[in-house]
């Protein structure tokens, strides 16, 4: 019975600054790649 | 330690377990004590996971790292903003729908008791350990550091935390973590200062990262692939992002801060946050290493951090040989200091000639250095073979008692404390849940009162307390306990993460496929461990494809044998 209840859409809020998750999550991913980036320089620059 | 700094120290502990004490006061139901009332916003879940996770270990043994390894150690986190995503879109919802208390609950509903059974056991199994260690960690470095006795140090922090863990549960918990982490920051930002501050006046700043650089401590992001290469891009995305999605997915001590939230969304915004800081919060912490590592240039460091361990060699017959090489190391640090100076000035004129000769000068110095240092460990061994010869945990702790001003001190040991107290709070918080509603609740009183099973949570996290401190009292009788206890958590995470990825995305596996497959799961994961060479952070994904493949390999054969059942 709860697997079903599981599959159910929730009542999910949304998100601040943002329209949808999608833009909070984009946002994450975003940060990540601009720090592997900046940390890629810094190695880099400083070998 | 002086009067200020046990000021500092005691006012702090003090007003966070007072303040945790205080304002989670007042008779609980089950769902408050351990939900929290779903009433936390997403600041106070996001500082609550960050704290969860950051022990005294991070704030003791990062730097260390750093001053030895560089800055390589940050990549271990790179897996981890995909995975407070993936979290986000898929976990939190269905635990948000099912209304659990502990994820483990779940796996009952999805599979059966016996699989929901199992992931409890292993993590009870490994959770208990590492809340020993949680304790015991930090405890034999103050200890050992500041001549305070050890069973003293393991029960001061041990009893903060269960006074204020009983008292008012994960609400308690997670109020208290919004202090410490403002603690721990706090104080990684002053000492991150002081150590720039104190380095020579015709250094600056930016001639200390260039020095970091040519010293190769500046090796943030290394692209090469290596099986063995326990950190590098590779294994951070891959291991890493593994790791990550057992310990906040699959794991009660963490699943139970962002199930306290107010909402779906508040959750996902606390577990976001943590996605978004927790790799700066790193860098910074290892940053801090490095500047360590770059003052100790221009300030003889000791031959060995833990002073204690070289004091009990000058009370042996071997301390002439160690006068010997303490002599050597004055003499190679005079010299040092000297090329160390030379590749300021180089870095300055930008030679690339000049740079490159006054880098292999220093190169030279350094190799000598380790090699003194190797000498030494192996005399240490020696003389007292009972002693710890790895002294990377006593870097930052020594620099702090030697040269931070009064005050200051009482602040970084607060640091540590602090963290000690937040990660143990939450791991007894989530050994308790556990034990009531897994285990307790589930299999041995199913009809007690809801005011019975508070009261039955608050007697477990007291067990659980008391067994932590019992396990952090006897650690040092067992050899490279905290090693074992890291590698075990890796042997189980795999496992347990990939139990959880089966009940989420392959519907086609049912109860009895996904429990006999994490048994086989878990005896390659123990063959990795005892026969191949494997670095440990690889068996979180051995561990869950295995539970994945054979979960599918299982099923196919059971739905093959019904059919052959239906047909006969």
């Amino acid at each position: 019975m709860k697997e079903t209840d599981a599959n159910k859409p929730a009542g999910i809020d949304k998100p601040p600054f943002f329209k949808s998750w999608k833009g909070m999550y984009w946002l994450v991913l975003g940060n990540l790649a601009f720090l592997i980036t900046l940390f890629y320089i810094i190695t880099k620059i400083y070998a | 330690m002086r009067l200020l700094d046990w000021v500092v120290l005691l006012g702090t502990l003090g007003f966070i377990v007072s303040y945790g004490v205080w304002k989670t006061r007042g008779s609980k139901d089950i769902e408050g004590y351990l939900r929290g009332d779903n009433s936390m916003k997403w600041w106070t879940i996001g500082l609550s996971i960050m704290a969860t996770q950051a022990s005294a270990i991070t704030f003791l043994s990062t730097p260390g790292q750093a001053y030895e390894d560089g800055m390589r150690f940050v990549q271990f986190y790179f897996g981890l903003p995909i995975a407070m995503v993936i979290i986000s879109v898929t976990v939190i919802p269905i635990f948000y729908r099912l209304k659990v208390y502990t994820a483990y609950e779940y796996l009952e509903s999805r599979f059966d008791l016996k699989t929901r059974s199992l992931a409890a056991f292993l993590f009870l199994v490994q959770r208990g350990l590492a809340a020993g260690i949680t304790i015991y960690a930090p405890a034999i470095i103050l200890s050992t550091i500041l001549g305070w006795n050890l069973t003293a140090t393991n029960l001061f922090i041990g009893v903060l935390v269960i006074i204020y863990t009983v008292s008012g549960g994960t609400k308690a918990v997670s109020v208290t973590q919004k202090q410490q982490m403002a603690v721990m920051m706090g104080g990684m930002l002053v000492a991150g200062f002081m150590v720039v501050r104190y380095l020579p006046d015709n250094v600056s700043f930016g001639d200390a990262v260039a020095v970091a650089g040519k010293m190769g401590k500046m090796n943030v992001v290394d692209f090469s692939f290596d099986w063995n290469d326990r950190y590098n891009f590779w294994s951070g995305m891959t291991g890493g992002l593994f790791l990550a999605l057992s310990y906040f997915g699959t794991d009660q001590s963490q699943v139970a801060r962002y199930l306290g939230g107010r909402s779906v969304g508040e959750s996902r915004l606390g577990l976001l946050f943590n996605g978004l800081l927790k790799i700066p919060m790193q860098f910074l912490i290892l940053f801090i290493g490095v500047m360590v590592f770059v003052f100790y240039q221009f300030n003889q460091p000791p031959l060995f951090f833990n002073e204690a361990a070289k004091t009990k060699v000058y009370a042996t017959e071997f301390a002439p040989e160690m006068e010997a090489l303490e002599s050597q190391h004055t003499a190679l640090f005079n010299q040092k200091q000297e090329a160390v100076q030379g590749l300021v000035s180089a870095l300055r004129t930008e030679d690339e000639a000049a740079i490159s000769a006054a880098q292999s000068k220093v190169q030279g110095i350094t190799d000598a250095s380790k090699e003194l240092r190797t000498e030494v460990k192996s005399l240490i061994a020696k003389a007292t073979p009972d002693a710890e010869t790895k002294d990377t945990d006593y870097v930052f702790i020594s620099f702090v008692m030697k040269y931070l001003p009064a005050g200051l001190v009482g602040l970084l040991l607060a640091v540590i404390f602090s963290a000690a107290m937040s990660s143990t709070a939450s791991e007894l918080n989530a050994l308790a849940s556990t034990s009531v509603i897994d285990i307790y609740r589930r299999s041995v009183k199913p009809d007690a009162s809801n005011m019975h099973y508070v009261k039955a949570s608050k007697t477990f996290t007291a067990i659980w307390g008391g067994i932590a401190i019992i396990f952090a009292t006897y650690a040092s009788l067992l050899d490279n306990l905290i090693q074992a206890v890291n590698i075990i958590g890796s042997i189980f995470y795999g496992t347990i993460l990939g139990i959880f990825l089966v009940a989420f995305y392959f519907k086609y596996i049912k109860g009895n496929a996904v429990f006999f497959a994490a048994l086989i799961a878990e005896a390659i994961v123990l063959y990795c461990h005892f026969y191949t060479d494997i670095a440990f952070l690889w068996f979180n994904v051995i561990g869950c494809v295995a539970v994945i493949v054979f979960g599918l390999l299982i099923q196919f054969a059971l739905n093959q044998m019904d059919k052959g059942k239906q047909a006969a």
